[in-house]
């Protein structure tokens, strides 16, 4: 009787072990493509060979310091559109974890975009979008202040080193890089990068551009901080300025941050 | 601040290359269907990118541009892309340190993965794509039969 029981039931346990076997290997997930994001700071030329403002003062860096966190890249779907604003749609979101203060002046004048971080073993794919805070520091140099500016100024044989501290803090989301090169393509064991870039033509002008141009008319210049010097030496934090002066720094910070050419969505923090 | 506007303004399917060969005894037809996309860039003010430069990119080979350009004095700019390449179509537009992308989805399957949040104009370009690429393929083989 056990006999036949066991020679009945013989076919039934190979299709089940088979089965098992099968589904074990099928449902073992296969090994993900993955490779490393890096994420880089970037002030541009304009911080690293200093430029002619807006007003006619040569400027040239010695520090910038900006404090960066909870800085993410996505690949999004649909692809962001930060003039749309609002958050980005994404399966697959990667966090840079930590705060990193960036100081973008730092390396010669042709140094290449700052290395903040990176992140290994994710997930192939397109990273099209990115978002990070500007912070305050808690420590270092700009302890205090998410972004501190120090440098010279030069016109017409009169020369003011500048201390320039902000406090504001902000959230700035970003499609896709806009630049020479497509960046954020990342392939099975490669190396992709994204890049936060900081546009400080956009606070000073450019004395490059007509007085009229649009970014002209909207910059600051630095002729503001030069009346405040005292001495060749103007340091000040901005929040200290008169209301209207102040209101506009604000503004311009807004759109300090890029993604190379491309604007980005602020929220104030 | 200057922001980027762009515009598809147009997506259609024309009769291109459309030539007709006199013969002492006969006429020799012979077309191709094609697609072409116009784009107009311009900046929030409505002044047009002109001489923005373009990239096009195509969905095999988001990396290489398929095709470089600029835009006319009036921010436009048309390509056809390669119809074998369906999927999603990336242009950037870029001039004096502002730009811009745009993305086109271009082919029959995109219209089905067109759901995701694609605008009601790029729903109902693609499904102008899918009607004109029966067309096509019916003028094809009508053009065969009458051989």
């Amino acid at each position: 009787m056990l006999k036949r029981i066991l020679r009945r039931a013989r076919p039934l346990a190979s299709i089940l072990a088979i089965t098992m076997g099968a589904a074990l290997i099928g449902g073992c997930p296969a090994p993900a493509e993955t490779g490393t994001l890096q994420f880089h700071a970037n002030g541009e030329g304009f911080i690293r060979q200093g430029f002619v403002s807006r007003d006619g003062w040569a400027l040239t860096f010695d520090h910038v310091y900006i404090t960066l966190g909870n800085i993410v890249a996505y690949q999004a779907s649909p692809p962001y559109d930060a003039e749309k604003g609002g958050h980005v749609q994404a399966e697959v979101r990667i966090n840079l974890p930590g705060t990193h203060i960036v100081d973008l002046a730092e390396g010669g004048e042709d140094a290449l975009p700052i290395l903040v971080g990176e992140a290994k073993d994710v997930p192939v794919g397109h990273y099209n979008a990115i978002s990070w805070k500007v912070i305050k520091a808690t420590e270092g140099p700009a302890r205090g202040y998410s972004l501190v500016i120090i440098g010279k100024a030069e016109r017409e044989g009169e020369t003011i080193s500048f201390t320039i501290r902000f406090e504001e803090e902000r959230q700035y989301t970003g499609g896709e890089f806009i630049g020479e090169e497509r960046k954020g393509i990342l392939h099975e064991g490669g190396t992709a990068d994204l890049e936060m870039t900081f546009h400080f033509d956009h606070l000073f002008g450019d004395g490059e551009l007509p007085p009229e141009d649009e970014l002209n008319v909207g910059a600051a210049g630095f002729e503001m901080f030069a009346a405040l010097a005292e001495d060749g030496v103007v340091d000040i934090v901005v929040a200290d300025l008169g209301t209207e002066d102040y209101r506009k720094l604000k503004g311009i910070f807004d759109h300090l941050a890029h993604v190379g050419e491309g604007h980005v969505y602020a929220e104030s923090l | 601040m200057r922001w980027i506007l762009f515009a598809v303004l147009l997506v259609f399917v024309l009769p291109l290359g459309l030539s007709a060969t006199a013969f002492a005894h006969g006429v020799e037809l012979e077309y191709r269907t094609g697609v072409i996309i116009e784009i107009f860039a311009a900046y929030d003010t409505g002044e047009p990118m002109s001489g923005a430069e373009i990239r096009v990119f195509a969905p095999d080979d988001p990396s290489t541009p398929w095709l470089t350009g600029a835009c006319d004095e009036n921010g436009r700019f048309s390509f056809m892309p390669d119809l074998s390449l369906p999927g999603m179509w990336s242009v950037q537009v870029r001039h004096m340190g502002h730009g811009g992308w745009i993305h086109i989805p271009v082919g029959d399957n995109m219209v089905r993965a067109g759901g995701t949040g694609y605008t009601p104009l790029q729903l109902g370009l693609m499904a102008g794509l899918g009607v004109w690429g029966f067309i096509g393929t019916a003028l094809f083989f009508w053009k065969r039969r009458g051989a």
